[in-house]
């Protein structure tokens, strides 16, 4: 025998949709994280490829170049995970803490995490640039410049700078230079 | 000796004969040894470097065929060196939870000793880069391949970790990660689950330069084309052969060794 | 000659029916335990290592398939042998060969460095590689044998019965010789490298495949009160015996053979005497326990007709089994590979010798967890659709006297 206390307005089951519906629209809504880009806007204007490109073909991009790098032996900078990681990711924090791909600021996870998408690159690739061992490492800014940039001086670096990686070969800027 | 003046003679002659013999063996012994060394030293004379870097676009062809010559009396150290440089170049070694059996060794220093003779000398043995790799043969999933110019390496991207061209590989060259690692060298990676071995530093090469074992033994290590009749390494194998390891498996390797 | 049709029955629904849910659910949960764990440390704790590369999952995953193998071969004797006292149990055959592939596949799949690219193995194969040709034998079985029990259940399909049963023996043969010969093609390992490890592990499956299927059936019968009649044990008991008497037979060849090699003179010492728990493993599990022991038991004349010896046999037998597969799988990685026939040689990468090998917790647990997901599934199928027939007494079969 069931013990009426009130008289809802509308029936229960609508109500209790409602709410639901209502909830999920207002955490929808709430805090979509946006990448790390901070440490690369300190070094380029823009990616290797147009953002929106970047957003919906990323992984298309690594899958490809990856087997092409493997198998075929091409070391093309343009699409090496490599690269990615040396401009989208610092090696350490500002307390010189170091940043590895579990942590929320790392710059792939901070997109992963939030759409629960499990990559496994970093079981096998470094996802830091190496300094640790080589303080010459041969990434396209000099440490002296990166650190001029990071701290707000200098000019911005272009995309033919970020392309010609010392020690991956002539130099010679291997696929289209976009704006 | 109370032997008359007969004997002394004799005697003076077994000892000329002795020392005649002496001065040919010691003669033939030095020729022997300071031959590599000559040919080693004409050879780098040569203006042709080792390794020419190619292009980044560009593939690898099979018209290329890379392949090293040891040469085990001149390392001094057995190779420990080359296990050394190489241990730094790709930061295997000290995996921190394997016990000492699961550690990944690439390359390593053998002690062999002939059950007869007790002769015995101490060689690096790494992955051979055969022309006819048995890893390569049995791996379910291709993972385990050669590439055009001859090297044998694991795509790792596909690689399930099965551990099965772990038993069929002769030289005990593969090793298998057993924990998850971190900071990994940017141009070697390795990962817990998949299986690894000696790549002919596979980055090195493309960008022109030698294996980091061989850049770390010069006196004793050519590394080249074998393909090209004029490489420093063809000219070596040609005047000084090379020996296979399990040279019976007809595996044709890349790694040849002298004086083992 | 008996008249009656066969029927056949879901089990019912009891206690002991739940009972064995829970017990052989919670061996799948240690199984899966340990697979998370597996998985997230690594194998580092596991006791494989880089000189032992394939451990006690690899055994219990070999003996699975193995005996998967084999436990089709009464549903086999029945359609392509046509030998109508084999008919009855062919549904209960396939059933139970489906549930100890699907074992073996947990097993073997979770053990990999790395499960979650099974996608990856589905989709790139080397067909060099008799590893990528097991994994499409593998499948195609389970495929197979599902098509077999169809035919064998739907009467629709009753036409195509023969050549399901055909073509399911057929395949189990292939995949059989496709098991040895992962190691019979290893040609660097002296233990592996010959021919006839194909041949002895069809001998092995037959053997292992039965014994497996004479427990299933008797406690089917015995745990659910239906009628088991002594002519099919009785001709399942000798069958057994032949089994066992073929893949003893193989197994003396084969160490023969080798005894003949001067090179491999080594290995054979290694296993047959020098190889510490190899050599008891080897003798005391394999040969006097798990073939001369079962013998006696089928054979003794006092024990004719006796079931309890019929079983103790059976378990035995499995039990020999793994002691087979362990010394097969375990020492042949143990005995060192030879760099350089005729000398000694010592390294840090444990060169020239015995590997030392210690299962851990982790890996017993992964293994009993593919046993216990074979034995969940012959449960949970024999409830849920008809693989059980109502009798198996003398009365009821057509007993082929000959």
């Amino acid at each position: 025998m069931m013990l009426k206390l009130f008289n809802p307005p509308v029936s229960g089951g609508r109500l209790l949709a409602a709410l639901l519906l209502a909830g999920l629209l207002a955490a929808c809504d709430a805090a979509v994280p946006q990448p790390e880009l901070g440490v690369a806007r300190a070094k380029a204007d823009q990616c290797v490829e147009p953002t929106g490109d970047m957003r919906r073909n990323h992984m298309q991009y690594l899958l490809t170049h990856r087997d092409e790098t493997v198998i075929e032996g091409i070391r093309t900078t343009q699409h090496s995970l490599v690269e990615c990681v040396n401009c989208h990711v610092a090696p350490v924090r500002a307390d010189g803490s170091a940043v590895h791909y579990p942590d929320k600021d790392h710059f792939c996870a901070s997109c992963h995490t939030y759409a629960g998408v499990k990559i496994d690159c970093f079981q096998c690739h470094a996802d830091r640039p190496q300094v640790m061992d080589n303080p010459d490492y041969p990434h396209p800014l000099s440490a002296n410049r990166y650190h001029q940039l990071a701290s707000g001086g200098g000019t911005t670096v272009s995309l033919s700078d970020m392309l010609a990686v010392s020690g991956m070969g002539s130099g010679s800027t291997a696929g289209e230079v976009r704006p | 000796m109370s032997d008359g003046l007969q004997q002394v003679p004799q005697r003076n002659q077994v000892d000329a004969y002795r020392r005649h013999f002496m001065a040919a063996v010691t003669g033939a012994a030095t020729l022997a040894t300071l031959a590599p060394g000559v040919i080693l030293r004409e050879a780098s004379a040569a203006t042709r470097p080792d390794v020419t870097a190619r292009p980044p676009e560009q593939p690898a062809t099979s018209v290329v065929r890379w392949g090293m010559l040891i040469d085990t009396a001149r390392l001094g150290d057995g190779g420990a060196a080359m296990v050394a440089a190489c241990r730094r170049e790709h930061g295997w070694g000290h995996d921190p939870r394997a016990s000492p059996e699961q550690q990944p060794q690439w390359v390593r220093t053998v002690r062999v000793t002939d059950k007869l003779t007790q002769h015995s000398f101490t060689l690096p043995v790494m992955c051979q880069h055969c022309e006819h790799p048995p890893c390569v043969d049995v791996c379910p999933t291709g993972a385990s391949m050669k590439r055009a110019d001859g090297i044998v390496q694991v795509n790792k991207h596909i690689c399930i970790g099965c551990r099965y061209c772990m038993m069929a590989c002769p030289y005990k060259a593969r090793s298998f990660v057993h924990e998850p690692l971190t900071d990994q060298r940017p141009h070697s990676p390795r990962g817990m689950g998949t299986v690894e071995s000696c790549n002919l530093c596979v980055h090195r090469i493309d960008t022109g330069r030698i294996p980091a074992c061989a850049e770390a033994a010069p006196q004793a290590v050519i590394f080249g084309d074998l393909n090209d009749p004029d490489s420093r390494i063809s000219q070596a194998v040609q005047a000084l052969g090379g020996t296979q390891i399990r040279a019976d498996l007809d595996l044709n390797t890349g790694v040849r060794y002298l004086n083992i | 000659m008996s008249n009656t049709a066969i029927v056949y029955r879901e089990v019912g629904e009891g206690r002991g029916f739940y009972l064995l849910l829970v017990l052989f659910g919670a061996v799948v949960a240690m199984g899966a335990l340990a697979f998370f764990h597996l998985e997230h440390e690594g194998h580092h704790v596991t006791g494989m290592n880089n000189q032992i590369v394939w451990g006690l999952p690899h055994v219990f995953a070999i003996f699975l398939i193995v005996a998967a193998s084999g436990a089709l071969n009464v549903g086999s004797i029945g359609t392509v042998f046509r030998k109508p006292l084999y008919q009855p149990m062919g549904r209960l055959s396939a059933l139970v060969a489906m549930a100890l592939l699907l074992g073996w596949l947990v097993v073997l799949v979770l053990d990999l460095g790395h499960p979650d690219r099974l996608i990856v193995a589905m989709t790139h194969y080397n067909f060099k590689s008799i590893f990528a040709w097991n994994i499409i034998l593998y499948n195609g079985f389970l495929a197979l044998a599902g098509f077999y029990l169809w035919t064998m259940m739907d009467r629709q399909l009753k036409a195509l019965y023969p050549y399901a049963g055909f073509a399911a023996f057929s395949w189990r043969l292939i995949l059989t010789m496709g098991t040895g010969s992962i190691f019979g093609f290893l040609v660097v390992r002296q233990f592996y490298d010959s021919a006839i490890m194909a041949p002895l592990f069809i001998a092995m499956s037959f053997s292992f495949g039965l014994a497996v299927f004479i427990l299933v059936l008797y406690a089917g019968f015995a745990w659910t009160r239906r009628p088991l009649g002594d002519v099919v044990l009785n001709r399942l008991r000798y069958l057994l015996a032949v089994f066992i008497g073929a893949a003893l037979f193989l197994e003396l060849m084969r160490h023969l053979a080798n005894l003949y090699v001067t090179r491999r003179h080594g290995v054979e010492q290694f296993i047959l005497s020098d190889g510490g728990i190899y050599t008891q493993l080897f003798w005391v599990g394999q040969v006097f326990l798990g073939a001369l022991v079962p013998l006696s038991l089928i054979f003794c004349r006092r024990l004719v007709g006796n079931r309890l010896s019929l079983l103790v046999a059976c378990v035995l037998v499995i039990l020999g089994g793994f002691a087979q597969l362990y010394v097969i799988l375990i020492g042949g990685q143990a005995y060192p590979l030879e760099l350089f026939p005729g000398a000694t040689v010592e390294s840090t990468f444990f060169d020239g010798q015995i590997s030392r090998y210690a299962p851990t917790v982790w890996e017993w647990m992964l293994g009993l967890g593919g046993v216990g997901i074979s034995l969940l599934l012959v449960t949970v199928g024999v409830r849920v659709l008809r693989f059980l027939p109502v009798s198996l007494a003398d009365e009821v079969l057509d007993s082929d006297d000959s």
